[in-house]
């Protein structure tokens, strides 16, 4: 995979589209793969008992696939140079989560700066204030 | 509960391997039904499992800053990466609590990662964290 060229990228250039249904059982698999087993992730009962609606997914599941959007369009996760977002309201599982991004800028070095974020199809905005840096091909 | 003495305090994970199995897992759990983008790479936010959750967990068990894991929240994240990481890669994470601030009952944790790899002294990842703790109900 390549990254797209730096001629060919325009400010205003817009991620293709990319969503996922994130599912509990997804949650579940990342809270055992990552470690982070903190009970507002995989145990509903705790959760509504610190004033959650139910489970959330993990902030770091939802960057994760924000990056995955970013990287499929970029050609490749070594083409990711940076990545950076706020988590605003947590994704519930059985929501999906639509990533978008759109290039901001693109330097002389050929590294475009996008802004980047996801929302969720409830219309929830997940990540937010989102920034990615890019390393475009010559 | 974290306070302004505790800014400047450092924790340090030396020695964390890329496990290949565990890069793997995190990818597919990340991947979801949908096919692995990159089956044999290390996604690049399992900087998370490298890097944050290591000093991450030294900072939660910390007793002189005192966190409640119930109050927790996770704000915002920023990663870096300088140099590609490969699965088998050991790699030693370091952590310095950079700023504490309170305000509407809630304290702000920011925190400033960084994971080298000792092999050839590349930095691999640089982040920064912020950690909100809500003061206990």
């Amino acid at each position: 995979m390549t990254a797209p060229a730096a001629s060919e990228i325009a400010i205003g250039d817009s991620l293709a589209p990319f969503s996922r249904v994130v599912t509990q059982e997804q949650v579940n698999a990342y809270a055992d793969a990552s470690g982070d087993h903190n009970p507002i992730h995989v145990d509903p009962e705790f959760a509504r008992s610190v004033g959650l609606p139910g489970t959330i997914a993990h902030g770091m599941l939802e960057m994760g696939i924000l990056a995955d959007a970013i990287a499929s369009w970029a050609g490749g996760n070594a083409n990711l140079v940076s990545l950076a977002c706020r988590f605003s309201k947590p994704l519930l599982p059985g929501d999906t989560i639509i990533c978008a991004g759109t290039v901001v800028s693109v330097d002389d070095a050929g590294v475009a700066t996008l802004e980047v974020g996801a929302s969720s199809d409830r219309g929830d905005r997940l990540l937010t204030n989102g920034r990615a840096t890019v390393r475009l091909s010559r | 509960m974290p306070d302004q003495s505790h800014v400047g305090r450092r924790y340090s994970a030396p020695g964390q391997r890329i496990a290949p199995e565990s890069a793997r897992a995190v990818a597919q759990a990340i991947a979801g039904t949908d096919p692995v983008r990159e089956a044999d790479a290390v996604p690049p936010t399992f900087a998370a499992v490298y890097c944050l959750g290591p000093t991450l967990a030294q900072l939660f068990s910390d007793p002189e800053v005192g966190i409640d894991l119930a109050g927790l929240i996770h704000g915002e994240q920023s990663f870096e990466w300088p140099a590609p990481v490969h699965p088998g890669d050991v790699v030693d994470a370091t952590a310095e609590i950079t700023s504490i601030d309170t305000r509407r009952g809630m304290t702000f944790v920011r925190l400033a990662m960084e994971a080298t790899r000792p092999a050839d002294q590349a930095v691999v990842c640089r982040a920064t964290s912020l950690m909100i703790v809500r003061a206990p109900a």
